[in-house]
């Protein structure tokens, strides 16, 4: 997804955003936009809300470049997470419960296969993840995936995997801690 | 792994973290871990971690350009010109102004004749020109009104420092309150759009200044922090 030079060219925009200008942001607009919205567009699955938040994500970005730290983040990592908690937060607020679609569990809800290309610059994190998450459960793995993706509650998860909210909570955690264990090794 | 996340050992915090990343938290249990979140750093640790550590499941997900009226609405919102392509051409690059703007007001306003000169058309009113200064009388800018007075061109004379701050021009008519131009920058040459309400206030002997606002830029719309800057502009 991103590669080093892409990266390094984000990071700087980042920093001159920080520093109040204003180009920089649109830079990183053009640079990051269409995935942010794809983002927002999973979770909320409504163009115009996902619009309204694209709009707060970048408004975000603009007052709170100055705290992302590329030491500790990467930025398009950093830029996701905004947009996640923003549309997540969209969604709790609207919260006038959603129609669940059921997922079957043990089916991967991948999207289509990841361009070659796209495979090669896959920086070595999202290996490492694939890799923990390869070792739970294929039910653990699809309910933590959907849940990143979508935005799912615990109870709605359990909806959708048509299994009690007891046994969702005790799969996601019991997942999120052996993938803790795994990441840190 | 990191001394800061040592400090939190038990699962159920951990798992907070981790769940509040997940976004599977209600509404309520999301407000609780954002407050938490505020306070307690061993818990931002947990969150920053996770973050980072599940944000590439977001590889996945599709790309979808979003409508231009996304990018309008945010320039509108921070009132940036809407649509200004980033360029580099010869106006805007900052060795060809520092290679005349030495730090003497003298050369920088030799700048701005090249400046002027090579600015197309020819003017229907005299070109004005200002130095700003600071209280040593060292130039920090120099501002060029263009031909026909609705933009200007803002070059930094000196080296400012670039940080979290931003520099904002305001406009000083004789006996009136200050009306802002937009922010300048401290690195790089910047052409201002002049409101059209203020482009007949552009006359010889008005006042320009730039202070230190934070941030996006003065909050209540008067300058609120120092000005590092100011002078008169005057006929070429």
């Amino acid at each position: 997804m991103e590669g080093d030079a892409e990266r390094s060219q984000l990071v700087a925009a980042l920093a001159r955003v920080a520093g109040g200008d204003r180009s920089a942001l649109q830079i990183v607009y053009q640079d990051t936009s269409a995935k942010l919205f794809g983002v927002c567009l999973r979770i909320l699955n409504n163009r115009s809300e996902a619009e309204d938040v694209l709009q707060e994500v970048y408004l975000t970005v603009w007052r709170k470049a100055a705290s992302f730290d590329q030491a500790r983040a990467s930025p398009i990592t950093w830029l996701v997470a905004i947009a996640r908690n923003r549309s997540i937060d969209r969604l709790r607020a609207a919260s006038g419960g959603r129609r669940m679609e059921p997922i079957e569990a043990a089916v991967e809800v991948r999207d289509p296969a990841p361009a070659a290309v796209e495979l090669v610059e896959a920086s070595q994190q999202a290996g490492r993840l694939d890799l923990c998450l390869e070792q739970l459960e294929a039910k653990q793995s699809t309910a933590i995936r959907s849940a990143f993706l979508e935005g799912n509650t615990y109870e709605e998860l359990a909806e959708r995997m048509k299994v009690p909210l007891g046994t969702m909570k005790s799969w996601i955690r019991r997942g999120l801690l052996k993938l803790r264990d795994c990441l840190e090794r | 792994m990191s001394d800061e996340r040592t400090l939190m050992q038990s699962e159920g915090d951990r798992l907070a973290a981790a769940e509040y990343v997940l976004g599977v938290l209600g509404a309520a249990d999301r407000r609780q871990a954002q407050q938490r979140l505020l306070h307690d750093q061993a818990f931002a640790a947990e969150v920053a971690f996770w973050e980072e550590r599940l944000g590439s499941l977001a590889e996945a997900v599709a790309p979808v350009e979003p409508p231009e009226r996304a990018w309008r609405r945010i320039a509108k919102a921070l009132r940036l010109p809407e649509d200004r392509p980033p360029r580099e051409s010869l106006w805007q690059s900052l060795n060809f102004w520092r290679s005349f703007a030495i730090g003497s007001a003298a050369l920088a306003v030799l700048s701005l004749g090249a400046l002027t000169f090579i600015e197309i058309s020819p003017p229907p009113r005299a070109p004005l020109l200002a130095t700003l200064d600071a209280s040593s009388g060292q130039p920090n800018f120099v501002a060029a009104v263009g031909a026909g007075g609705t933009s200007m061109l803002v070059v930094p004379a000196a080296l400012l420092a670039a940080d979290q701050r931003a520099y904002e021009l305001w406009l000083i008519p004789s006996g009136d309150k200050p009306h802002s131009l937009g922010l300048v920058e401290p690195g790089r040459p910047v052409r201002i759009d002049v409101p059209p309400d203020l482009t007949a206030r552009l006359t010889a002997d008005t006042a320009l200044a730039v202070s230190i606002e934070p941030p996006g830029g003065s909050p209540t719309g008067q300058p609120t922090g120092p000005v590092i800057a100011s002078g008169k502009l005057l006929n070429l």
